[in-house]
């Protein structure tokens, strides 16, 4: 359902260009799990964005659906973010002044659904990340791991395609972040795509499928990784 | 609509994030707009145009027929009782009228004390070129002398403590008259036929005399005055219809621009016959001056408050800088929260949208307080300027352009942050 085709993106600035991604052909289809390791700085949120169409490209193409990206109206991206993409992010970006409630309506707000089914969407949501009690906490009152569960709810009520995950159980703790792996693998098993990014080896591997980013290009994670290549 | 409630609740729970700055913000801008619409009340008021239809129709005659020579003059500004005859003597303007206005008493009875009163000294056709609404009776029916008097309605109801009072009896400087005719509430602003004697700020008069009965009983001009001779013009009404002073005003409507010609050359032709007859001296300067432009004809533009209406315009754009510096702060601060909303598939349309209800909720706020502050502003002004106080006011086309003053200013302040803050980078505000 994702294909990449020698896709390249360069941050200019005044004094330098970064090369961020060269050249990646990739390929992602319906249902994988996929984890992007690689280096600090080797481009892997970037690489993120651009699948989620939060940042252009400069060569290359994306087709999503079999559908190019290229050229699409800022509004058409939108819809298409918040219908078919759900995002999770490291630092779980909830807003911190309204109710869990809230913060999950959200998208489905923007997608124009209506309050009983926002509601409806949201509690189904919150049941399914063992935090149906506390839809009027407020952010703060819930730990780190809590919040991560709300921001995965928050990225699947919508019922999107497919889920980017930028590191997110970076700032977690060992027992929470299994807690929100197992999450994302029920997730998964539900038939939704998802595409993390980790640092974890544990989680890699649990993923289906991994790959790896060094210096903006993708590396055969197999090479790295015998384990995966007997599993596969 | 729920989504438009959505956005201002959006709004509000964003501005109770950081108060102050907000209440900063609405108060440098509310100041701006206090100070300017105060003055703006004035500048409205002082330059609205009180008949927009007819302003352009109504006209004020002058000549030098005066019996000294006088090179480079202007034609008097008051006109002579003979001068206005003769101005009058044609069928091309549609309605015409001489008038002044003098002071005087008015009482019941002579037991009552004396209330002094303004009179305006004028013909019939006063009425209905200035469009006076008549509430009680009729006008007089020509422009003979009469002891009937016609009242203003504040007038009628002091002495009588009624409005209808036709037929009543009434004491004018102790002679007898009969009321006529009772106006309406009735004040225009500014009073431009007055414009003359720089009286356009003064509040309308309150009793209506024929003119000539004016000049039977020797109702002295309490306005401006010239003579050009010896006689002793308190004895008007044997020497003032003749003689040389000048006292009067003189108002003629002409519709059309046929009619506007045509009077134009019957001036210039009863300004050459006269000058033939030996009557006046000097070269022929004739004007015809349209209601429209006659404050600034006079001279009677006030300076104070041009100067004042520049100064608070300037006012007003250093607090419009000032408020969009501190809502730009504000909207960077939030700049996080956009880009939320737009990875969570937001279009910048619908951040557009959210903005608008920024706009409106800001624009509320300054509506208020910058109403406030004005108000505040123009009673300061009447108290200093007490002569501009029939102007220091509102109504209901000049509070539309407030609003639409304080909804632009608002979007202005808020237009150019949110557009930063809904096309910046996305990726980078997410990331920790
Ligand atoms: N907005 C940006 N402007 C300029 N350079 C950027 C920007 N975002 C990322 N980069 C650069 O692109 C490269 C890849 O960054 P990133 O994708 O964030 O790496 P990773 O997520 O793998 O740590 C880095 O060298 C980073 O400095
Ligand atoms: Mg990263």
């Amino acid at each position: 359902m994702i294909q990449l085709k020698n896709l390249s993106k360069i941050f200019r600035t005044e004094l330098i260009e970064t090369h961020a991604l060269r050249s990646i052909e990739l390929q992602v289809n319906e249902g994988e799990f996929v984890a992007l390791t690689g280096p600090s700085g080797s481009g892997k949120s970037t690489l993120l964005n651009v699948l989620g169409t939060l940042e252009h490209f400069d060569e290359g193409d994306y087709l999503l659906d079999g559908q190019s990206v290229k050229g699409l109206s800022d509004s058409a991206l939108s819809k298409l973010r918040n219908e078919k993409i759900g995002f999770i992010f490291q630092g779980f970006n909830l807003i911190k002044d309204y109710s869990l409630q809230d913060n999950i309506e959200l998208p489905l707000r923007y997608r124009g659904i209506a309050a009983s089914e926002r509601k409806r969407r949201a509690e189904q949501a919150l049941e399914l990340v063992g935090l149906a009690a506390r839809r009027d906490y407020h952010p703060s009152q819930l730990s780190g791991g809590q919040q991560q569960r709300v921001a995965i709810a928050r990225a699947i009520a919508g019922q999107p395609r497919i889920l980017l995950a930028d590191e997110p159980t970076g700032n977690l703790d060992s027992l929470m972040a299994r807690q929100v792996m197992e999450l994302l693998e029920k997730i998964n098993q539900d038939g939704c795509t998802i595409l993390m990014v980790t640092h974890d080896p544990d989680q890699a591997r649990r993923a289906g499928r991994q790959v790896q980013i060094v210096d903006g290009q993708l590396s055969d994670a197999a090479m790295y990784d015998p384990l995966a290549v007997k599993r596969a | 609509m729920e989504q438009f409630l959505y956005y201002l609740k959006v709004s509000w729970v964003s501005i109770k994030r950081a108060p102050l700055p907000y209440a900063l913000t609405i108060f440098i801008l509310s100041l701006g707009l206090g100070v300017f619409f105060a003055n703006a009340t004035f500048y409205y008021q002082l330059n609205s145009d009180p008949l927009p239809h007819k302003s352009d129709k109504l006209f004020f005659p002058m000549t030098l027929m005066v019996p000294n020579e006088c090179r480079d003059c202007q034609p008097p500004r008051v006109l002579s009782y003979t001068n206005v005859q003769k101005l009058s003597q044609t069928d091309i303007p549609s309605a015409k009228a001489g008038m002044y206005s003098a002071d005087g008493y008015l009482r019941l009875d002579t037991k009552q004390a004396p209330t002094p009163v303004s009179i305006r000294i004028t013909q019939p056709d006063f009425f209905k070129m200035f469009e006076v609404p008549l509430l009680h009776g009729s006008i007089w029916a020509d422009d003979k002398a009469r002891l009937e008097l016609i009242l203003s309605k504040p007038t009628a109801e002091k002495m009588f403590g009624r409005s209808d009072v036709v037929g009543e009896k009434i004491l004018l400087d102790d002679r007898d008259f009969t009321v006529v005719a009772v106006l309406d509430d009735w004040q225009m602003l500014p009073r431009l036929y007055d414009a003359n004697n720089g009286g356009q700020l003064s509040e309308a008069d309150q009793v209506y005399m024929p003119l000539e009965t004016g000049y039977d009983f020797n109702y002295m001009s309490n306005r401006q005055s010239h003579t050009y001779d010896y006689t002793d013009y308190r004895q008007l009404s044997t020497q003032g219809r003749t003689g040389a002073l000048n006292q009067l005003q003189f108002w003629v409507q002409l519709d059309t621009e046929a009619q506007q010609q045509a009077y134009r050359q019957f001036m210039s032709n009863l300004v050459a016959d006269e000058q033939k007859a030996g009557r006046h001296p000097s070269a022929p300067n004739n004007q015809l001056v349209p209601m429209r432009n006659i404050v600034s004809y006079f001279g009677g533009e006030s300076a104070d408050i041009k100067a004042f209406a520049l100064v608070t315009l300037l006012f007003l754009g250093v607090c419009l800088f000032n408020a969009s510096h501190l809502s730009l702060n504000r909207y960077i601060s939030n700049q996080y929260e956009f880009s939320l909303r737009r990875a969570l598939g937001a279009s910048r349309g619908q951040l557009q949208q959210q903005m608008l209800a920024d706009v409106l909720l800001m624009a509320t706020f300054c509506c208020v307080c910058g109403l406030l502050i004005a108000w505040g502003g123009v009673t300061l002004l009447n108290f200093l300027w007490p002569a501009n106080s029939l102007f220091g006011r509102w109504d209901l086309t000049l509070l539309l352009l407030l609003l639409v003053v304080t909804f632009t200013t608002s979007y202005l302040v808020t237009l150019y942050p949110s557009l930063r803050a809904s096309f910046g980078g996305l990726n980078q505000q997410l990331k920790e």
